[in-house]
């Protein structure tokens, strides 16, 4: 597993929480870098310079801005939000990923952010455009080369053509080839398909 | 404008699609536009494309720049059709020649299709395009009767050639093994690199330039 930096960012405006959190933090083996935040702003500020891998947050800051949370998620799609529970929440907040309460052990409050880690590493391996197609994909794949329509592949595989699309589209991105010829040839640069399959 | 073709290289293809001799001895950007009767305005919005930042955005420009634009526009058509896509036609037959694996053959065919799919699109712009905008932009007050075709339904077209280029790139960049053969490979690369280039500050130019004002105008007719 590849190990790196964790960058960290709390936004949190009371001194005491923030130092506490931060405590823990650096006495634990995790690698981090964690910088502090006074409010939503500067997060945003933050973002657009810096990589922030998990933020931890009071989720007070969120009030009244849910829209901006939910514009930053999109934008970051790698970002983790840990929410601290102060006892006032009646419901887990849709804006968090995770909340912990301040009397929860250090421990426990560990082990959250490292699952938060994993789960932001496998969303950047995705973002890298791998492309290792999955079966499926590869199915559909075969059949558009060969000249067949959305909805040929959809009856042969058993599927809607509605899944057939959302295929398609995967296999663009990962592949990075849009055009049905260029398709033919990652087909059989790939191994795909044989070459003696197709005229020339 | 010599220190600025020193700066940034590509802008002597702008001078070309402007069809200004590259001897530009002592002259200001002024002093050209003033020989070639190009606006500043406009010269200095594409040199802004080319420079890549945006056309600072203020319309109008006069018809008189629009014409122009067509112009600019046609000889880039030219470097496309004559010198740009058969450079790179002519890389892609010499690689097919060096290594004779089916892919390289499948590729070649590709690109033959993309090519003549791209004159096709060309000569579109060439013939239905822009005289529909010369039309819109002449003096006597054009007539709505028969009108096959917007500014609107113009900038739907051209996403396909860029999309296909790229798919090009990918596939020889990621996919496609070759042995060997660097120098004619990074040839090819920076061929397909120019023509990329040209052909986005293409479609800036139409986005930004050409088809708001088109529009603008087709409204001012229809009050």
């Amino acid at each position: 597993m590849n190990k790196s930096t964790l960058h960290i960012a709390i936004l949190e405006s009371s001194k005491i929480i923030c130092e506490g959190i931060q405590a823990i933090l650096y006495q634990s083996d995790m690698d981090c870098r964690i910088r502090r935040l006074g409010t939503l702003d500067e997060l945003i500020e933050l973002l657009e310079s810096n990589p922030v891998d998990i933020l931890i947050a009071n989720p007070l800051q969120f009030v009244n801005r849910e829209k901006e949370i939910r514009k930053i998620r999109k934008s970051y799609p790698s970002l983790s939000i840990a929410g601290i529970d102060f006892g006032m929440m009646h419901k887990p907040s849709t804006l968090t990923d995770v909340t912990f309460t301040l009397y929860d052990s250090s421990e426990h409050i560990l082990h959250l952010l490292l699952k938060l880690d994993k789960k932001s590493q496998s969303h950047s391996n995705e973002k890298e455009g791998e492309e290792n197609l999955t079966r499926r994909e590869v199915e559909v794949l075969t059949g558009l080369v060969n000249g067949m329509l959305n909805k040929e592949i959809a009856d042969a595989l058993n599927i809607s053509i509605h899944t057939v699309v959302r295929h398609r589209k995967n296999i663009a991105m990962k592949t990075g080839i849009r055009s049905q010829s260029g398709l033919t040839i990652y087909a059989i640069s790939k191994k795909i398909i044989s070459i003696e399959d197709i005229d020339l | 404008m010599a220190d600025l073709i020193d700066g940034n290289p590509y802008l002597l293809l702008m001078l070309q699609h402007f069809n200004i001799d590259f001897r530009v001895s002592d002259r200001t950007l002024l002093q050209l536009c003033h020989q070639y009767g190009i606006s500043e305005r406009l010269f200095l919005s594409i040199a802004n494309l080319y420079n890549g930042s945006g056309t600072g955005g203020e319309q109008p420009f006069t018809r008189k720049d629009l014409l122009q634009v067509i112009d600019f526009l046609k000889s880039s058509h030219n470097y496309y059709r004559f010198d740009k896509y058969p450079q790179i036609s002519a890389y892609i037959r010499q690689l097919q020649e060096n290594h004779p694996e089916k892919e390289l053959k499948l590729l070649e065919k590709f690109f033959n299709e993309y090519f003549t799919e791209v004159r096709e699109h060309l000569d579109y712009e060439d013939e239905v395009a822009f005289p529909y905008f010369i039309t819109l932009l002449g003096d006597d007050k054009y007539k709505n009767d028969r009108q096959v075709y917007s500014s609107r339904e113009y900038s739907d077209h051209h996403t396909d050639i860029e999309l296909k280029l790229k798919d090009l790139k990918n596939l020889l960049l990621k996919y496609i093994t070759i042995d060997n053969d660097l120098d004619l490979r990074r040839k090819l690369f920076m061929s397909l690199y120019e023509l990329e280039f040209d052909l986005y500050i293409h479609s800036l130019i139409e986005e930004t330039i050409l088809i708001p004002s088109g529009v603008d105008i087709e409204r001012e007719q229809n009050e």
